[in-house]
């Protein structure tokens, strides 16, 4: 039995236990894990004596739920109604995949849920850790022959069908970031080409005077790397802190602890040496453009 | 007169106005492709509902359609008391469940497809492509389910639900009566359609719909009929396609705030981008400006000649990065077709007449607010300074 203290302290825990994250493999019901839509057998539903549930944070907070509430379920809206004493309450886990979730979540002991469903001694999956060395895939086909009607699946592969929506986010973000890219190259261009020509003048003097051309050319392209690294760190700090209000932000419109954007190291180092590069580039076109020129045509000869 | 003094003035300097253009462009094609991801989605998926021609859905409470395995039970009474509704014309049932189809020959061909139980005749969730559609024993399939088993119309399938295997759960022996294309089917589903009561047979889900569709007769609202039908049957859930349309639009509204983020950025980079060359172009031009104010020009004609450069750079980029936008968008569009869950149907990116116009207009005004700044704080200064300070 859950005491109510024990289990709000517990509910982390016993989540992160639920969830197949150790473990090597995953056995569904079907073979289209967790999404397919297996009609229930008819046995007897009946409501289980010392019902008890962990109910999510969120929810809880919206429908005034603590621990030791009691609250009526019914396993479908035909269903018998039991009464269930809220043991605890348990903060969801920052999982992505449930951030459009919006049925709340609640926790059962299995053999009370199996009888309030009538689904006595049926799982939709179970996961199964393994002995280190194990042989994945020969297990599994082993497994699978044992479980008819079911379908056993390495944790990877669960984790790879899942991820569908976060693989396609992810490449419309780099496509964005192509287009912005593109976008920061022209600005970068049309800039170093306005401060180009406003130094026609003392560029031509500084060559007419024996300034050797490959230093004035150099001189561009250092000016040009060291205006877009001052960017880039600009840019740097502006990521910062839009990425501190997205995650206010999008924790709140959520009500998740999940981490939405992550300035990583690889991240900033990526950044700022694509400024520089996109700098350079636009100095050594500036700079070539400059010194093709006659100094002596510049000077109005 | 003024357009042709802005387009000479820019020939002077083609590199500069080139690398403008391209940049008026590019954030043009961002901004319009922003406003059509941001419409977009809700648009397709409405145009998608109506055209269906069914006004409401009676789901499980607290659901959408295809949304959880819930089901209606006790239909054919809540049918009975819905259809005495004033205004309900039709109701269609829709009952759904996972099966296993596999050829009736000794081939071992099978898959796992959603099996849709509807009315007979009732083509209220797919378009027929080829055959009939299925009569009692009879089952329709989609082209995918057809080539990967090999079937034709006419073949013989076995059915099972999902999960079901050897001597364990119930069976059935089908005909294909023909092949249709699913409408609300994602990327990679395979779908088949049969009657209602054979599904409901083979699932053991007797007189049970997982949702059903209401037509409305003409001239009652849909508002109204759900208010009468949900005073009725308070056990189940009555969206009318507005309702489902917003409850897809919260659920994708991640995309809708990135695109108005992202529509905002490139708005402040066009208009920082025309601002800085107008403000730069002014300011190389301060001599000639004061000159001409020398003679007697007057300040709104000098206004007006530099903020018309502002206006045909931003016509020039904008039209040129309102067609871009078209093409990003269908590139960005062949990205986001993969994402999960959503019928193949519904598109992010809707072209469409008002996005581009509102991206060129949005464009316009602040291009040229932005040139405006620098002429009016050019034609502001001392002309007898400016003309002491530029003189050679």
């Amino acid at each position: 039995m859950l005491r109510p203290r024990v289990a709000k302290r517990v509910g982390k825990r016993v989540l992160k236990r639920i969830l197949p994250r150790r473990c090597a493999l995953v056995v569904s019901a079907a073979s289209i894990a967790l999404s397919t839509w297996v009609p229930l057998e008819a046995h007897a539903q009946e409501c289980p004596t010392g019902l008890e549930v962990l109910v999510e944070r969120p929810f809880a907070d919206a429908a005034g739920l603590t621990a030791g509430s009691t609250v009526v379920m019914r396993s479908t809206i035909e269903g018998e109604p039991c009464n269930a004493v809220v043991a605890g309450i348990f903060e969801p886990p920052p999982d992505p995949a449930s951030l459009n979730t919006t049925r709340p979540r609640v926790l059962f002991h299995l053999p009370h849920l199996q009888a309030m469903t009538g689904r006595g001694n049926e799982v939709d999956y179970f996961t199964v850790r393994m002995r280190p060395g194990t042989d994945l895939a020969a297990l599994a086909a082993d497994l699978e022959p044992l479980l008819p009607g079911a379908q056993v699946l390495p944790v990877s592969e669960v984790a790879e069908r899942s991820s569908t929506t976060f693989r396609v986010v992810s490449r419309f973000h780099t496509a964005i970031a192509v287009i912005t890219l593109i976008a920061g190259g022209v600005f970068l261009g049309c800039i170093m080409i306005l401060k180009v020509q406003e130094r026609r003048l003392p560029i031509a003097a500084a060559r007419l005077t024996g300034i050797p051309r490959r230093l004035l050319f150099w001189w561009t392209v250092a000016e040009a790397a060291m205006l877009s690294t001052l960017g880039g760190a600009a840019g740097f700090g502006v990521g910062v802190a839009s990425s501190a209000v997205v995650n206010a932000y999008y924790q709140r419109y959520y009500d998740t602890t999940l981490v939405f954007s992550q300035v990583t190291g690889a991240v900033v180092t990526e950044a700022l040496a694509l400024a520089v590069l996109l700098g350079m580039a636009a100095g050594v076109f500036a700079a070539t453009r400059l010194l093709t020129s006659d100094p002596l045509d510049e000077m109005g000869r | 007169m003024l357009a042709l003094n802005s387009i000479r003035e820019f020939r002077t300097r083609p590199l500069r106005t080139l690398l403008t253009l391209a940049g008026v462009a590019v954030t043009t094609a961002m901004l319009a492709d922003m406003l059509m991801l941001g419409r977009g989605i809700t648009r397709s998926f409405g145009e998608l509902l109506e055209s269906r021609g069914y006004e409401l859905r009676l789901t499980p409470k607290g659901t959408l359609p295809f949304d959880t395995e819930a089901t209606v039970p006790g239909f054919a009474t809540l049918r009975d008391s819905v259809e005495s509704v004033a205004g309900v014309e039709r109701v269609a049932p829709v009952l759904a469940a996972s099966v296993t189809v596999e050829t009736s020959d000794d081939s071992g061909r099978s898959v796992e497809a959603l099996a849709l139980g509807m009315d007979s005749g009732d083509q209220g969730l797919y378009r027929l492509t080829e055959g009939e559609t299925p009569r009692p024993g009879e089952v329709l399939t989609d082209a995918d389910v057809r080539g990967s088993l090999g079937v034709e119309p006419g073949s013989a399938v076995r059915l099972r639900p999902a999960g079901a295997t050897g001597a364990w759960g119930r069976r059935t022996t089908a005909r294909v009566s023909g092949t249709g294309e699913f409408v609300f089917a994602s990327r990679g589903d395979l779908q088949v359609v049969m009657r209602l009561d054979d599904l409901q047979a083979l699932s053991s889900q007797e007189d049970r719909v997982s949702f059903a569709m209401i037509r409305i007769g003409e001239g009652f609202e849909p508002d109204s009929v759900r208010a009468a039908i949900l005073a009725r049957n308070d056990r189940v859930e009555i969206v009318t396609l507005a309702g489902i349309s917003e409850r897809l639009d919260a659920r994708l509204s991640y995309f809708r705030q990135t695109a108005l983020i992202l529509a905002t950025v490139s708005l402040v980079v066009a208009t920082l981008l025309v601002g800085t060359l107008t403000a730069v172009s002014v300011s190389e031009r301060l001599g000639l400006i004061a000159a001409l104010r020398a003679v007697g020009l007057s300040r709104r004609r000098i206004v007006g000649g530099l903020a018309a450069e502002s206006v045909v750079l931003c016509s020039i980029g904008g039209a040129i990065g309102v067609a871009l936008s078209v093409v990003v968008a269908g590139y960005l569009e062949s990205i986001l077709s993969d994402f999960p869950g959503l019928p193949v149907a519904v598109r992010f990116f809707v072209v469409s007449a008002d996005s581009l116009v509102t991206a060129f207009a949005l464009l316009l005004v602040s291009g040229t607010v932005a040139g405006l700044i620098p002429a009016l704080n050019a034609t502001r200064l001392e002309v007898a300074s400016m003309l002491h300070k530029e003189a050679p």
